[in-house]
This record gives C-alpha cells, structure tokens and sequence, in this order.
C-alpha cells in the first residue's frame, strides 16, 4: 500500500466508533431511577475518593462547580400533582464519544477497556471537550486548588492532584479497577470477577441504585441490567454509544 | 539618493553583542549546570556503600529492599534492620557510629531520594519484581556504586520502550501508568 | 566591525557573567525539589508502606449508628465505606457519613485543653495541660453540690453511656441528660403507650408491600436512613415481580416524599387525625375481625370521612382509598416522624399511626413493624434524653442558682434550642461550664475550661443501633489512626475525672478500651459466641466490625383496652395567630447539615441540597401561589418573623409546599463552629416558639406561625445544575401510570407559565 493509503486506512480506523474491535474489559454502569432516591452519598464518596477539590461559594456562582457525578433535578407539573425527578449524571464513557474526537493533542481517548482516558499530563485546556460533551459531565479547573491543614491529609495518594488548567472527569474509579487488576494477577493470573471492583459512588449507594461491571460478560449483573425491559440510554438519540444504561423510574397509577 | 537601514544597526551594534554573549553566557551557564551538578548522586546523611553490602557481602536486593516484592514501593529499609547486623558488626567505623546515633535517638535516617518519580505516576514495584525483572535494569549496576546515582534517565521513554519491547499487555495504555 | 575597547570588554564580560549564572539557576529551578525517603526506625507492625490497612468501626455522625470501613494508608485515614457485614447499613453509607473524613482532618478542631481567659464567649481561650484542666475541674466537682451538678451530653449508646452513668450516680447526682435535636421523643412516648415498650420497634420497609408515612422523612434521616434506603431499594426493584408501593403525606414534599409513588399534601399537625379516619374506615369496613373491634368503632366513631377531610385538606375519596389499599396489602406498614411528630398532639398522632398497623395486622409480621429484642448491655437510649421541658427546666434551675458545674459533651443546645428558651441566659448564671467537645461550637464558646474529646475516628466505644434491626447487634467503635492532636476519648476523660476524685472503685477502668473489652467480656459469657475465649472472640469482632446475636421476638401484642378508649387526635395548636402570621413555619432536617453538625465540613457546605440544589446558604421555600401573591421572586430576601424573633432568608418558589406553609432547612446559621460554618445563612430553630407536644414534653417545631415579609433585598442564593425543568429534553425516563404512549403524562411534564428557575 502506498503512503496515502496506509494513512487513510488508519484514519478511517481511529474514527470507526470503538477503535477497538473488542474491549478487554468493557466497563458499564446500569443506573436504576427507580432506586435513586437523591440523596447524592455517591457525590460525596466520589469526592472522597478522587480528591475532588473544594472550589469555593465564588467559584460556583459562577456556575463553576467540581462534581464528578452530579445529581440532577427535574420538576414535573404543579401544586399539587408536581413530581420531581433525580438522575445521577456521571461521564458516560461513550464508545463513540464526541470528546474524544475534538480533543487537539489527543489527551483524551477510548482505552482497551472501554473506558474514555482523560490525560492530565497533555492537556492544555483548551476546553474543547467539555464543549462537545452533550452530558456535561466535564469539568475544567480554573483555579488551583488549597486545601486548609490538615484536609490534604485526607487525600488518596492513588489519584493525582490536578493542578490549574487541565480538564478532569469520572474515570469509574480506575485506581479501583487497576487495583483490582493487580489483585487478580497475583490471585493466579485470572480475570476480575464481578462484583469485585466498585467504584466508590456504587459501593456506597444505600438504595443499591447503581450496578458497576464488564459488559463483556454476560453473566455479569450489569449486562444483565442492560437488557432488562425499562432500560434506556440518556440522549440516546445522539448517538454517542453511552457505557451508562438508565433503567425508566416507574410511574405507579394513582389508585 | 537611497535610504540605507545599516547606519541604524550600526548603532546597536554593541547592544546586540552584549545580548549575543548574554545569551551564549545562558547556553553555557544551563548546560555548565548540567554537567557539573546533575544531581544524580546526592550526598547521603551516612556513607552507605552499595558495594560494600551488595557486592562484597553478596546480601541480595530484597533482604533490605523488603516491601519491592508486595507493595509499590520498596521502600528503604528500617533503621532497626541497619542495627541487626551493625548492632555487632564494624561498630567503631564513624558512619556506623552517625547510625548508631540514629538508632539510639530513635531518629529515622532522612535519605534522599535518587530515583525519584512524580506524583502523577503509577508505578508498582511488585508486578515488575513478579515479572523477574533484574532491579539493575532500572536502578543500574548499584552493586558498583559506593555512592547511589541515577544511572538510567527515570523518565516517560524508559517505561515505554521497555513496555514496548517486552510487549506488555495494555503497557503503552496511557492509564496503565499515569494516575 | 568597530573595535571593542576596554569598556565594551568589561560589559561583554559582565552580561556573559550574568547570563551564565541565570543559565545556571534557569536549569536549578528546573529540578525537582529534593525528596527524601524516610524509613522506620522500627517497622509497625499494623501496615506495610503502599499497602492500605481496613479498620472496622461504628460511624458517629448520626444516630443511626451504621458500621463503618475505614481504609487507612500510612496512618492516614482516607476513605470511609459501609461496613458489608453490619446489618443496619450491609456496605452502605450516606453522604454525612463519607464526610466523616473531614471531622478528624477539620482545621477548626480544638487541640489541647483550653481556658476561657477573657469574659466567656469572647474567644480568649488559652492552652493549658491535661493536669490543670483535669484537677481543676475535679476541684469544682468536688466542691459542688451533688445536686449541682449537671452533665449534658449528645446522645450515646452502649458503655460510654452506661459510664456516664456510674460517673454520675457516684457524684450522686440525677442531672444526667442526653440532648439530640432530632431524638424522636414523641415516638417512643407513642410506643410507650401503645405497645408498652420503651425502645423502637423495627420498622420492615425492606418487606413491606405499601408503606404509608406520615411525615418521616425515612430516606434521609428518620432514625435510620441508610437502611431504610437498602429497604427501598430492594422493596421497588428487588423484590422479583412485585414493587412495593410509597405513600407519603406531609405539608412539603421531603426526599422520601419525592421518592414516593403518591404525595399527599396534609395540613401540619392533622396527621394523626387523618390516621384515625383511614382506621376509621378500616374499622367500619369490616377489614378487621379482632376482638376488640368495637372497642375501636367506639373510640374511632368521630373520625369519619368528611369531619377528617374538612380538617385536613386530603379529599374524603383519597382518605376513603389509601383506606382500603393499606388495609389491602399484605403486608403494609406505616410509619410516622418528623414533623408529623413535632405538634402539640404529636404523640396522639404517632399512637393513630401505630394504630393503623395494628389494624391493618402489620405489627409482629415481616414486612411490617417488628419488635426488638431489648439492648443487650449499655446505657439506656432514651430514658436520658432530655425532651424540651427538662431542657426549659435546665435553664430555670439555672437561672436559680440550682446549677454549680455543667458538663457539655458534644452536643449545641444553644444553636439546636430556641432563643425563647432562655439558654443563653442560663448559661451565664452557672459558675462554671466545662465542654468536652471537639469543636468551638456555639455551646463550647460559651466554656470555661474544654477538655477536647478525640472525634470518633480515634476513639474507643461501641454501639448497639436503635432502633434495633430485629435481632440484637452490636458493634464496636475502635481508632483507625493515632490521635491527631492533645485530646483525649471522652470515656477517658471521664475516668479521668474519676480518678481525681478518688471514685477508681466504682470505675476502677485504666481506659475506654479497658472499660470496653470488661463490658465485652459479659457478651461474651452470655454463651451465644463460638469462640475459645476471650481474647480470640473480642478479635473476631474487632475484625468484623460487627457482633449480632439470632433472638428474635414472636410475643404476640395486646392493646389494653384503655389505651383503645383513649384513642384520639386533638387539633393541632400554634403560636400566633393567623391574620398576624399567616403562614406555618416547618423547619425540616437537612441533607447536608443534618442538625446543624454537618456545617463546618466543607464538603457538606458544598454539596446542593437534592431538592433545591443550593449550596453553602439558607434559604425559606414558598408555594408559587403565595410568593405570587405576595409578589415574591425567587432570591428576594425576605424577613420571616414568629412571636419570639425574626431571620432573614432568600426566597425559593418551590412547586411542592402547601400555599399557607413556609419550610426552611435546618443547619447553617452559625455564629461558631469553625471557618465553614460561620456567619452563613440564617437557623430558624431560633425563631421557633416554645410549644410542646402535650404528651412527651418535645419541642412541637412545627408549630409555630410566622409571617412573611419583602425586605426589598436580593441575596439570591447559589445554586448549581442545569435549568431545572426537562423542557421535552426527555432525560429522565419513566414508565407506567396513566401514560401517554411514550411513557409520558403530558399534564405531568408541563412547563409553568412562568419560567422561573426553581
């Protein structure tokens, strides 16, 4: 093959959705929103465990908030037939995601497990990506970030600190998952089974509304979630091939 | 009658020399600093000598370095692991006697770190001890330095073209090694 | 080329020199910072560097007494799990409970005993050492009257508790009280009465088919939230073909409220009423056959379906079908708290709720209210607390002079009381304050000498979880990192005092941890573990986290006949009158703050609220149709004024609050308590009148009146998120009900007509 054919043809590769032609592992998450109850413990355990930073009251009224999973809410009607809905938004680790596309040094990208890498180390912060993500569940740190002594005693020396100028997400927790990797290499050299790596917003869900696993195996409680009848995929219609199924709240008749 | 721009440069001629040896100065000054004080080779607070203990004596690797085979660190080992042999052993030498001192005043002995990686970096001694990976291909022959020094540049290139050779599974996945 | 003389020589030489030596540093700064590497001098022997160590224990950051797992790294503590074998909380945790965190590593912790040595509250303390504080203290006690002496403490289970007491009863004084704001004194009064008991039963939601709850707020922190949600959880989707079905009827739509199949807007303080008139119906319908039926038809004569509707808002079809649905299920379950509770007749109305499960045949099954075997060892839970008529007659011995030393440990009546209780007053008159906390609260402020308690990371305790889960558990609370700073476990503090004041015979404990392992040790020879002795059986619960024992209770339950004829919900009363203060104030717990102890934990400052998405602020809910009205926007600042005082607040529409009731979250508006906590929104627990519930002597919180009124202010308050209406955008999903085809009510996903973001 000559020059330019060899190029175009890895080109056409790189931008085939899933450059993989099988993920390793294939990490997914079912959310059940008829489980979810709002009450944000897994923002909290997330935080906890990323060493997300504290942006202050003046960051955020700038509409500058640092929450790698948020909750969301939605009011429906008016007094008194008004409903109001929660659902956890988290990056969805698209196979086919826009961010990864636009990104000019490439710092974010779909790895052998399905999961989207974000690089703190090329970033440039052009922002970009979070202009493109349809989710915003990007998040940019304008500010470098204090915390008061002895608070950064508390940090988890597994995740980096991000420093001003780089863009950062959900990564479903993947110092747990290289963690448990690791576990499993030593256990024997075998696969991570499930169940055994949560990351920590689903370890500590009290309703058991969030369900973590390989895709990749059918026998896995989240592959099994996926195909339950009410499951969907937020904004689905974009096409961006989400990593996390929503399962449909149940609306129970009035009587 | 031709407008000529030299007469102007003419005149900041002595400028431009100022600034062109100004500038070699830097060039020689980075590169003076470079070679004459890499800081490869720190002073440590006792004269241990590699050489002494891993060559002359044969003691292996993982005798003090005890946490590289489960942990991801290997960590340097304990004032007290110093004192099992030097409890008995060469007693009167002034280094084993600035140990000594350590050891009694229950004082940790504060080394300085040669191969040193950021934060930012993943890097588990454990699987590349599992994969019988000879301490020496990173660190270098230490069982030769009196002095520790940092023989291999501790940065991105040396992972990733080990990763590469050895064709590690998923090793040039950028998430294997940066946090 | 023109020459280079002499001069130009030198400069040439000086710039070389220059840029050399700015070469030189450019490549210096370039290096890392030197690192070093520091060893042990002897190894620990808990943890290997780069290896996380676990330890079990009991969160301390609510009542609901949940296991923890703490993973350390180095000594340090970073992240807080569920423990996966406690049987309250099976590996969960709630948002307060992963801040926990944030309580050892506070900055604003105190450090080391303290003197008050400016006029009290002036914040002049000074250091001092353990001795002197210790034997200072131990001076007053002595000297004091027995009667004089007064410990107040948050509310503590197992041997903490039961030390306490022996502290007390050999000082020979009576004047020992646990003070929570959330104890849900109307509750156990209401199971007192009912069922004779005086612990919690266990309530099944795990189990039940339809639960019905009148005002508690079950999922976020009625007693024990985290396994409440467990049992939500499992009762909607894991249950096989069946989802069990939430009713929720209270003035304003709380968390559980939002989660619920069925909101049911009620007037404040009816709830009880309307109980009766569903047990009413249950009666008069013949879906109960027990033998004292009449008994009930008798007392429940007055409630029927049209007096109740008139006195409660929820139309007598909906009394007429939750009725028939709750007596339906098989089983069902209703519960009752929170504000429902917190009305004069609050413990009329719990009694009417746990009618409604006797009635429908919930009490004793699965699926419905359990009861639990009574606790095991420890001090009793409730018998201490005190409700706000002991606090109120706390304050009254005070100002008489009655009160020579008061001990606080850990709790803040001065910020979870009303003014109008007169407590700061009281305080001023005791000679002598001593606090035992671990941060300068508004209460602590108010010291003389602090004796700082280490937070419940680094202590000794244990903990037997009220209400129990149906079997009797018990856990232990151990440290997972050595204490930060000069303080010192409050049981060791006790024992020291003790020590001081020569009582080592009736306390002869060295420690907490001794005091434990001997409590520990009559667990042990109670014969139900399986272990060789002791020391093997106090590891495997150490390593655990966790100890439970099978005993279940299967007595059957007798209503005397009495309590039947007693039976009966009086009108609520409040503060005020309406033309003066038209609307009801309902102060509610909240999610972050809880009680206000979540307030100086910047993680829980910044956390938005679920239903408001609010941070770090106060803020007053107002129905669309009453701001309208009054011509209120959301972020004007309003001023909102009882008969005993007057805050300021922003204004929220909020679509899902009756028009005539105003709701504001409890926990920011601080005067103390550190950096985060400080001068930050407004607290409406001061402003509240001091009513109780008839029955148990509790604060009736939601009964007092207000009124609303512009300032002409703006202090919008910080929200985060999107627009909080779908706008056809279809995230959020759903199925089922009386749907359009797509799975949609149009009705239901109106946009209003005014596009105010809520």
């Amino acid at each position: 093959m000559s020059f330019m054919e060899r190029f175009v043809s890895s080109w056409r590769k790189f931008r085939t959705p899933g450059y993989y032609d099988e993920f390793d592992y294939a990490w997914g998450m079912t959310i059940d929103l008829d489980r979810c109850t709002g009450c944000k413990a897994c923002v909290t355990a997330c935080q906890a465990e990323n060493n997300i930073p504290i942006v202050g009251e003046k960051a955020l009224a700038r509409g500058r908030e640092m929450q790698w999973i948020r909750i969301e809410r939605y009011w429906e009607g008016e007094y008194p037939n008004v409903r109001l809905r929660f659902i956890p938004l988290l990056c969805q680790h698209c196979d086919a995601a826009p961010c990864e596309t636009v990104c000019p040094v490439s710092a974010t990208y779909h790895n052998q497990d399905g999961l989207n890498v974000q690089l703190y180390n090329r970033c440039i912060g052009t922002r970009s990506c979070a202009v493109y993500c349809p989710y915003e569940v990007r998040y940019f740190n304008y500010y470098d970030h204090h915390w008061d002594a002895p608070l950064e005693q508390q940090l988890n020396p597994d995740v980096t600190v991000r420093e001003k100028g780089v863009m950062e997400k959900c990564t479903f927790c993947v110092q747990r998952i290289r963690q448990a990797k690791d576990h499993a290499k030593d256990d024997g050299q075998r696969r991570i089974k499930d169940g055994e790596v949560q990351p920590a917003c689903v370890q500590t869900c009290p309703t058991e509304a969030l369900v973590f696993g390989d895709r990749n195996d059918p026998e896995s409680e989240v592959s099994k979630s996926m195909h339950d009848p009410r499951a969907y995929r937020v904004l689905g219609e974009l096409n961006t091939l989400p990593s996390v199924v929503y399962l449909k709240k149940v609306d129970a008749d009035a009587g | 009658m031709s407008v000529s721009i030299v007469p102007t440069l003419r005149v900041l001629l002595p400028a431009a020399r100022i600034a062109l040896v100004g500038l070699l100065g830097l060039i020689a000054g980075f590169f003076a600093n470079a070679a004459f004080f890499p800081g490869t080779s720190p002073e440590q607070p006792i004269a241990f000598s590699h050489r002494i203990h891993a060559d002359e004596n044969e003691i292996p690797c993982l005798y003090c370095h005890v946490q590289a085979r489960r942990s991801i660190s290997a960590g340097v080992p304990s004032v007290n692991k110093c004192m099992g042999c030097h409890n008995e052993v060469a007693t009167d030498s002034p280094q084993i006697r600035l140990l000594t001192n350590y050891w009694e005043t229950k004082e940790p002995i504060p080394w300085i770190k040669v191969h040193d990686l950021p934060d930012f970096v993943h890097f588990t001694h454990k699987r590349h001890v599992a994969a019988d990976i000879e301490c020496q291909t990173c660190h270098g022959p230490v069982e030769t330095m009196d002095v520790v020094s940092r023989e291999a540049p501790v940065k991105m290139g040396l992972c990733l073209a080990c990763h590469k050779e050895e064709e590690v599974e998923h090793g040039t996945d950028c998430w294997t090694c940066h946090k | 080329m023109s020459k280079v003389d002499r001069r130009e020589f030198l400069k040439l030489v000086g710039a070389g020199g220059v840029g050399a030596g700015a070469g030189f540093m450019l490549a210096e700064s370039l290096k890392h910072p030197t690192e070093f590497l520091i060893p042990y001098p002897v190894p620990p022997e808990e943890f290997s560097p780069g290896i996380a160590t676990w330890y079990n224990s009991v969160c301390g950051m609510c009542p609901a007494g949940c296991g923890i797992s703490v993973r350390t790294r180095e000594g340090r503590a970073k992240k807080i799990e569920g423990n996966p074998s406690h049987p309250v909380n099976q590996g969960r945790l709630c948002a307060l409970g992963q801040a926990g965190l944030q309580v050892l590593y506070n900055p604003d912790r105190v450090t080391a005993p303290m003197l008050q040595h400016g006029d009290r509250g002036s914040d002049a303390f000074i250091q001092t050492t353990w001795e002197d504080g210790l034997s200072s203290v131990a001076e007053h006690l002595a000297t004091a009257r027995d009667s004089g002496i007064y410990f107040l403490s948050q509310g503590v289970r197992g041997h903490l508790a039961m030390l306490l007491e022996l502290f007390m009863g050999e000082l020979g004084s009576e004047h020992l009280l646990h003070h929570d704001f959330a104890h849900p004194h109307s509750l156990y009064a209401a199971n007192s009465r009912l069922f004779g008991e005086d612990h919690l039963p266990y309530y099944d939601i795990r189990n039940t088919r339809y639960l019905l709850s009148f005002g508690a707020d079950y999922l976020n922190n009625w007693l024990s939230p985290v396994h409440h949600s467990l049992g939500f959880g499992h009762s909607r989707q894991g249950n096989g073909a069946t989802r069990g079905r939430f009713v929720q009827i209270e003035p304003k739509m709380s968390i559980s409220g939002v989660a619920a199949d069925e909101w049911v807007p009620a007037r404040p303080g009816t709830e009880g009423i309307l109980a009766l008139g569903l047990a009413h119906r249950i009666v008069a319908g013949s879906a109960y056959a027990g033998d004292d039926v009449d008994d009930w038809a008798a007392a429940l004569a007055p409630y029927t379906a049209d007096r109740v509707a008139e006195q409660s808002g929820v139309p007598a079809e909906t009394i007429a079908r939750l009725a028939d649905e709750f007596a339906g299920a098989e089983p069902g379950l209703a519960i009752g708290g929170g504000a429902a509770g917190d009305h004069t007749n609050g413990v009329d109305t719990l009694v009417a709720v746990n009618a409604l499960n006797y009635l429908a045949g919930n009490i004793g099954k699965p699926g419905g209210v359990v009861f639990n075997p009574g606790p095991v060892t420890g001090g009793p839970a409730n018998k201490r607390q005190a409700n706000y008529q002991a606090m109120q007659d706390l304050a009254e011995n005070a100002l008489r002079g009655e009160i020579d030393v008061l001990i606080v440990n850990n709790t803040n009546p001065l910020f979870t009381l009303p003014r109008a209780a007169g407590l700061s007053e009281a305080l001023e008159a005791i000679p002598l304050v001593v606090s035992l906390s671990s941060f300068v609260d508004e209460t602590t402020a108010m010291a003389d000498v602090i004796l700082p308690s280490h937070t419940y990371l680094e202590s000794w305790g244990d903990d037997m979880p009220q209400p129990g889960v149906g079997f009797s558990v018990g856990a232990i609370s151990q440290p997972v990192v050595s204490p930060l700073y000069n303080t010192r476990a409050t049981g060791d503090i006790i024992l020291g005092l003790a020590g001081k004041l020569g009582l080592n015979q009736a306390l002869p404990w060295t420690s907490m941890e001794d005091c434990l392992k001997d409590g520990w040790r009559q667990i042990f020879t109670r014969g139900s573990a399986e272990t060789e002795n002791f020391d093997a059986f106090w590891r495997d619960v150490l390593v655990s986290g966790v100890w439970g024992e099978n005993r279940r209770r299967t007595d059957a339950i007798v209503i005397d006949k009495r309590v039947i004829d007693d039976i009966g919900v009086a009108e609520p009363e409040f503060s005020g009158e309406r033309d003066e203060y038209p609307f009801i104030l309902h102060p509610y717990l909240s999610t972050a703050m809880y009680d206000g102890r979540g307030a100086n934990l910047p993680w829980m400052q910044e956390l938005p609220d679920p239903m408001s998405s609010i941070v770090y602020g106060s803020w007053v809910e107002i129905n669309p149709t009453s701001a309208g009205e009054m011509g209120l926007e959301d972020g004007d600042l309003v001023r909102i004024t009882s008969e005993h005082g007057s805050i300021e607040a922003p204004v929220l529409i909020f679509p899902a609050i009756m028009p005539d009731v105003v709701a504001m979250p409890i926990g920011q508006g601080h005067d103390a308590l550190g950096r985060y906590a400080r001068n930050r929104g407004a607290n409406p627990i001061q402003i509240l009148a001091p009513i109780t519930a008839s029955a148990s002597g509790s604060l009736a919180a939601s009964a007092t009146r207000v009124s609303v009124s512009a300032t002409g202010r703006r202090a919008a308050p910080v929200k985060t998120g999107g627009v909080s209406r779908q706008l056809g955008r279809d995230i959020v999903r759903s199925t089922g009900g009386d749907a359009t085809p797509d799975g949609h009510d149009a009705r239901l996903n109106s946009i209003p007509i005014k596009v105010k973001s809520v």
